[in-house]
């Protein structure tokens, strides 16, 4: 059982299981980002914040976690700023401040989520989370295509530049059918090739597939799920009334 | 030709790449819901530009279920976003109902196709019902965007505006099937997508 790949795989291994970093991205996205529960929730809100901060240290990823920390240091720098500031200043460095710092923690972790997990790994969490394959496979297909999509539409969005065609050019009706039909057909091309390279693969197929991934629950998930749950059992007390503190 | 009606990988396969491109745009224009008065809009905006793709979307679907399974994963990309569960069940209620008027006409009408694009346009609705069923919940979460936020956005939304904007998003949807058709005559059927 000594052979190279399963060392590399390894060593790939990432700190956590694809299943805890959903885990925590929900429980973000839902309480931090979608403010979810009240004042009973604020110190939790508080630690959970720092989470995906100090998840990207631990995957080393420097140039993500600078990002991301310079992006809720301008949300509290504009808040911060705001009181000295008069008129429709004042009223647009609270609300860009409010956003960026609401913002900002989900968008890290769900940054951190792709990062560091490959479609594999995904496929074969959500294979042990017994979740069906109609819902697994367009999911994997739609993460894998969001980077093409960006890169495609800044691509087209040049070209069309140099034709004119932009907001607030002279043909800027034609924005919407000259940049995304192109997008459309270029994003489908692409699709359908690696969908060939996906089939040839036996995605979808009909027996079990098996993959290489390390993946499974260690200490770090543990504690992490057990956190998220602990988040939604204070905020379901908190539903029913009862105070905890 | 026999007639398999299982979904096999490569359905799934293609309403990943559509519901890529679907959720792209979906939160582009979404992006400027951050200003008070596009809020209500987004009702308009959202249905008809996300018209195109689900138009040639369509164009692919031959069996059962795809659409269904489309309308989840925009229930649970919303989850996953922060809109919390409620697009969840307003996904799942207009996935079915868009799912059936297609099986009516056998995947093949273009009329139905378009009515069934209406029907599936009012899971944005979903988007709103925060705001509706818990007034001042919603504008207790978003007090730090400030008050003239709060002001601005509960002017804009009053409580008769609930139907109007369920209309709106079917409306809207029917006019974004049709513009989908015309650019998938114009410019799709030539590239040979559709």
């Amino acid at each position: 059982m000594d052979y190279s790949s399963e060392q590399s795989q390894q060593k790939r291994r990432g700190f956590l299981d694809p299943r805890t970093k959903l885990a925590v991205t929900l429980v973000l996205a839902v309480f931090v980002m979608g403010g979810l529960g009240g004042d009973q929730l604020r110190y939790i809100k508080g630690v959970l914040s720092a989470l995906p901060f100090l998840l990207l240290l631990t995957e080393r990823q420097w140039r993500r976690f600078v990002r991301g920390a310079a992006m809720l240091a301008a949300g509290y720098g504009l808040l911060l700023a705001m009181p000295y500031l008069s008129g429709i200043l004042n009223y647009l460095a609270l609300f860009c401040g409010g956003i960026l710092t609401r913002f900002a923690v989900t968008v890290v972790m769900g940054e951190y989520l792709i990062a560091t997990t490959s479609v594999s790994e995904f496929i074969s969490a959500m294979e042990r989370l017994r979740v069906p394959q109609s819902l697994t496979i367009p999911m994997s297909v739609m993460f894998r295509l969001f980077p093409t999509i960006g890169a495609e539409w800044r691509s087209i969005r040049k070209a069309m530049l140099m034709r004119g065609i932009r907001l607030g050019g002279t043909k800027t009706g034609q924005m919407l059918e000259y940049q995304l039909v192109p997008m459309m057909t270029s994003t489908v091309r692409i699709g359908e090739e690696l969908s060939a390279s996906a089939l040839t693969r036996g995605l979808g197929g009909s027996t079990r597939r098996t993959n290489i991934c390390l993946i499974g629950l260690r200490i770090q998930d543990y504690v992490l799920l057990a956190g998220c749950l602990f988040t939604v059992i204070v905020w379901l007390l908190e539903l029913c009334g009862m105070k905890l503190w | 030709m026999e007639t398999d009606n299982k979904l096999k990988g490569r359905d799934l396969i293609n309403v990943g790449i559509y519901g890529a491109i679907y959720f792209v745009i979906l939160m582009a224009i979404a992006m400027l819901g951050m200003i008070p008065i596009f809020l209500p809009l987004l009702s308009v905006l959202v249905p008809i530009i996300g018209g195109v793709p689900f138009m040639l979307f369509l164009t692919k679907v031959k069996k059962p279920g795809m659409i269904f399974i489309f309308a989840m994963i925009m229930g649970v990309m919303m989850l996953l976003t922060g809109m919390g569960p409620w697009p969840l069940m307003t996904c799942a209620i207009a996935g079915i109902l868009a799912e059936l008027c297609v099986k009516r006409g056998d995947y093949r009408s273009a009329k139905r196709a378009v009515l069934s694009y209406g029907l599936f346009s009012m899971w944005i609705f979903g988007n709103y019902l925060p705001l509706f069923t818990d007034y001042d919940g919603y504008f207790a979460q978003r007090a730090d965007y400030g008050q003239a936020y709060v002001d601005a956005v509960s002017k804009l939304m009053p409580l008769w505006m609930a139907p109007v904007l369920l209309a709106a998003c079917f409306i809207c949807g029917i006019l974004g099937g049709l513009l989908g058709r015309v650019l998938l005559k114009k410019h799709f059927e030539k590239a040979g997508l559709a």
